[in-house]
């Protein structure tokens, strides 16, 4: 466990809806996570808390009030996001403007100093006049002395702003030079998206040719297989009709010319690999550059940014990855590849008047430039992993099951081997035993391909059996996050205490140990949610400060996040 | 104890198409007074159907075949349907999934209240207002009073549930309905509504027949419980019989596909094979199909099984149990 990769790092997400003028729904506030790769995510909490609007906040569906959401499935030279680039431009301003305002904030300290001595000069005891411009002055200092002061902290605000941007740096004296080493490893990393572009290019059309050289192979045998078959059906019938075309086609290819070209575009796949790998360590090596300048820290702004903790904050601010929020619509549209939802009620994310095949065909014809043909066979390939037939391709929704089309909207997630899915309330909606054969299905394709779940659920039971870590939500606040067996074991939260109480059980009421407590009154609106701690209204262990204070979110244990007062600094 | 409800060797067809479809077949139960029976299916097995088959509120194209329904000593099915009525909401009351489509939402809850109460109990307005009172104060609402006043717009989930549970106790019926009543709501809510009926039931004396599809809830509320999957009776028994010892097989994988939160350890497994259509004929037994133990056992897809009595008031059709029982 102790080697995990961050996937999606989420630090302080708000989400507030306007319901009417002056009014907000907070939906989701502060949430603070991080999901690791290739594990099962589960959320639980009561209608309400927020668990949807956080899945669609991740997949930015929703576009957030504050607060960061970074993605780490993709490199940032994949993208070459343009606000990249835009905010290390805007550094430089910063910067200019920091300095300009220390320079004013250091006139009004002169003007301090002026008054100061003028004052000095002034004998009090001698004159009445002499004492009334005493007083004058001591006010003009003190307004000075706070003029200086605000201009400082604007100066210091600008500057964290920079930073913000490129973490620490800012701390760095010369600037100038560490923005042209920033602007040098954007460079690299715009010449090497340049050639991963054309990398992938190259890849499609070998994969193309495979295809070509895989189905001239086999083409032969399905044919026979097929017309040696009595009393074919349309489905069939309407295959072989393909099936000859295809053949058709072959007769005309020159096998050895394709094997030709496939072996000289792998090389050419292999040196360009080599250039963007250089590239990237050309990135690197600028980064680290940029970053050994910073410990000279000749800027004596304010006294914070030296202090250790501070500068770690903003270490912190520094990502590698993604930042999904500050993404443009079509960035974020070539990373929505990777990340996919499974909606809840299976018949209405599905066209009644669309085949089945070809919803789950138009994922490729979308994002791909696969021909004809190889999409064709590639959605049958789907239908066959999902657990349909491969003439389901045919068939309309109206004729399958709750739990077939289900799977239909797995298959149509899964279709471009994405990195990270949301599955809102993905099983609710099923029976009992289907709901069982579905979670099956998940369970082995995410041990087949390396995928990671964000399962939104509000039954307990599943997520016990599930998922590997569960988050618990109460009314858009994060209560409690830890690894599911230990949550089950020990609850630190009250409302985690309450919520599995209250759970329907399959064992008998009189073999129940302990005295049940029932979660008294009900949610409170989210418009005007309560004071303090959100729970605290309907907790049994309610003290003085939950009703007055916000509880923060710690680490009680290790892996074990909770809001709760009960839980302190002590731990 | 008195049985409240006997419903004997009940037949019910669907017409779909101008062809009829067997929806329930040979269903026979019976509640006691004080007791809580509950009938546990997946969707589409027929639950509702039987619902409301006892309450003669079977949709146009739905009939029932034969069989009867004993309510008080009366057989419903031979009376005619103005006489019914006397009984619907009166002797039998039903409670809804959903509580928001089972209440006017332009009247307020006082006056729909009172007029259940007027209508069933023949009091005057002022006695009726009283004993609205005194009923919504009995399924735990506070400040009756002002509820009173409120529409059911004004109320969430959890609080419309209750006012119908006020609603049909308050014309003290023999037999209580309750077709998934717990579903909409959240399980906080579900809990305090599952315990209100528990409290409820003892000074109730009334039999109550509880719908759902959630096992756990059944644990919860019920005294018996009958399963049912595609139309026919497979099991029938006290909670304790079914939960502990579960004989047909349908039964006990519903129990291996439902997450245990109870358990440290547990593999979900899946039941193979989806849920049979009503269109779908299926020779023997209509479970076998998906059955692990059928391939077994030649007679599953030949005879449908009988229902045998393996154990005092426990009841299965199976094959299997039968052999088993020999």
């Amino acid at each position: 466990m102790s080697e995990r990769k961050v996937l999606i790092k989420a630090r302080k997400l708000k989400k507030y809806f306007d319901v009417a003028k002056n009014t907000k729904l907070k939906a989701v506030e502060d949430a603070t996570f991080m999901i690791y790769e290739g594990e099962k995510f589960g959320v639980v909490g009561e209608s309400g808390c927020g668990k949807s609007t956080l899945g669609r906040l991740i997949l930015q569906l929703h576009s957030q009030t504050s607060g960061s959401c970074v993605y780490f499935g993709k490199s940032i030279q994949e993208i070459n996001p343009r606000y990249l680039q835009k905010e290390i431009g805007k550094l430089k301003d910063y910067q200019t403007k920091a300095k300009e305002l220390y320079q004013k904030s250091l006139k009004y300290d002169q003007k301090v100093k002026d008054l100061n001595a003028k004052r000095d000069e002034l004998d009090i005891e001698i004159s009445a006049n002499d004492a009334r411009l005493y007083d004058k002055l001591s006010k003009e200092i003190d307004k000075a002395r706070y003029t200086s002061k605000e201009y400082k902290k604007n100066a210091s605000r600008s500057l964290r702003e920079g930073s913000r941007i490129v973490g620490s740096l800012i701390l760095s004296g010369d600037l100038d030079k560490v923005t042209e080493l920033f602007f040098k490893a954007e460079d690299e990393i715009k010449m090497a998206h340049d050639l991963l572009i054309k990398c992938n290019a190259l890849r499609d059309r070998c994969h193309e040719i495979e295809l070509k050289l895989h189905e001239s192979e086999t083409i032969d045998d399905k044919i026979k297989a097929l017309e040696t078959k009595e009393d074919k059906s349309d489905i069939e019938k309407f295959q072989l009709d393909d099936y000859l075309k295809i053949k058709k086609s072959i007769n005309n290819l020159d096998v050895d010319a394709l094997i030709s070209e496939s072996q000289k575009l792998s090389g050419e796949i292999d040196a360009l690999e080599k250039e963007i790998l250089k590239h990237r360590e050309n990135e690197m090596a600028y980064r680290k550059e940029a970053f050994s300048y910073r410990d000279k820290n000749v800027l004596d702004i304010t006294e914070r940014c030296q202090d250790e903790t501070y500068r770690r904050k903003l270490d912190a601010n520094y990502e590698t990855g993604i930042n999904l929020s500050k993404l443009t619509r079509s960035e974020m549209r070539s990373i929505r590849k990777d990340m996919q939802m499974i909606f809840q009620d299976p018949a209405a994310s599905l066209d009644p008047r669309e085949a089945v095949g070809k919803a789950i065909e138009e994922t490729f014809k979308i994002n791909t430039k696969m021909p004809h043909k190889v999409r064709k066979e590639k959605t049958m390939q789907l239908l066959e992993k999902v657990g349909l037939k491969r003439e389901h391709y045919y068939s309309y929704p109206h004729s399958l099951s709750g739990g077939q089309k289900q799977r239909v909207g797995i298959a149509r997630a899964i279709a471009l081997d994405p990195s990270f899915i949301v599955l809102d309330e993905a099983v609710s909606a099923l029976d009992v035993s289907v709901q069982a054969q579905i979670l099956e299905l998940l369970d082995e394709l995410i041990k087949e391909k390396h995928m990671t779940y964000f399962f939104i659920t509000h039954d307990l039971g599943v997520v016990k059996h599930f998922c590997d870590r569960i988050m618990v939500m109460y009314l858009g606040h994060v209560c409690e996050l830890a690894p599911a067996k230990e949550l089950f074991k020990k609850r630190l939260h009250p409302y985690t205490e309450s919520l599995l109480e209250s759970v329907p059980r399959l064992t008998l009421l009189k073999d129940r140990k302990g005295q049940e407590k029932i979660l008294e009154g009900e949610v409170p609106s989210a418009i005007h949610p309560p004071k303090g701690c959100p729970f605290h209204t309907r907790c049994q262990k309610c003290m003085d400060i939950c009703t007055k204070i916000r509880p923060k979110y710690i680490e009680a244990e290790k892996d074990h996040f909770v809001a709760c007062h009960l839980y302190g600094e002590k731990k | 104890m008195e049985k409240v409800l006997e419903v004997k060797n009940l037949y019910a067809t669907f017409t779909i198409q101008k062809k009829d479809y067997e929806v329930l077949h040979d269903i026979s139960f019976s509640i006691k007074r004080n007791e809580t029976v509950c009938v546990v299916g997946e969707s589409g097995c027929g639950k509702s159907v039987t619902t409301l088959c006892i309450m003669q509120l079977l949709p146009k194209n739905g009939k029932i075949q034969s069989g009867s329904i004993i309510l008080d000593g009366q057989d419903l099915l031979k009376l005619p349907k103005k006489e019914v009525r006397q009984y619907r909401g009166k002797k039998m009351g039903m409670i809804f999934q959903e509580p928001m489509t089972a209440l006017n939402p332009l009247l307020t809850i006082g006056s729909q209240l009172k007029e259940n109460i007027m209508l069933h109990r023949g009091l005057k307005k002022k006695e009726a207002t009283d004993l609205a009172l005194e009923y919504l104060k009995k399924v735990g609402i506070a400040n009756p009073k002002e509820r009173l006043r409120q529409y059911p717009f004004e109320l969430s989930g959890g609080l419309r549930q209750r006012v119908l549970i006020a609603m049909v106790l308050s014309a003290q019926p023999d037999l209580l309905i309750a077709d998934e009543p717990t579903t909409a709501l959240d399980v906080t809510i579900q809990k305090q509504v599952l315990t209100l009926l528990n409290d409820l039931k003892k000074d109730m004396n009334a039999g109550i027949l509880f719908i759902t599809h959630d096992l756990g809830v059944v644990a919860e509320i019920a005294d018996r419980v009958v399963v049912l999957y595609a139309g026919r009776k497979v099991e029938e028994g006290t909670t304790e019989q079914i939960f502990k010892n579960p004989l047909h097989p349908y039964t006990i994988g519903l129990m291996k596909a439902v997450p245990n939160v109870d358990l440290d350890e547990f593999e979900i497994k899946p039941i193979p094979g989806t849920f049979p259509n009503i269109t779908e004929e299926i020779p023997g037994c209509r479970f076998n199909p998906r059955c692990p133990l059928s391939r077994e056992c030649p007679l599953c897809t030949k005879e449908a099984p009988e229902m045998i009595e393996a154990e005092k008031g426990h009841f299965v059709a199976c094959h299997l149990a039968k052999e088993e029982k020999r």
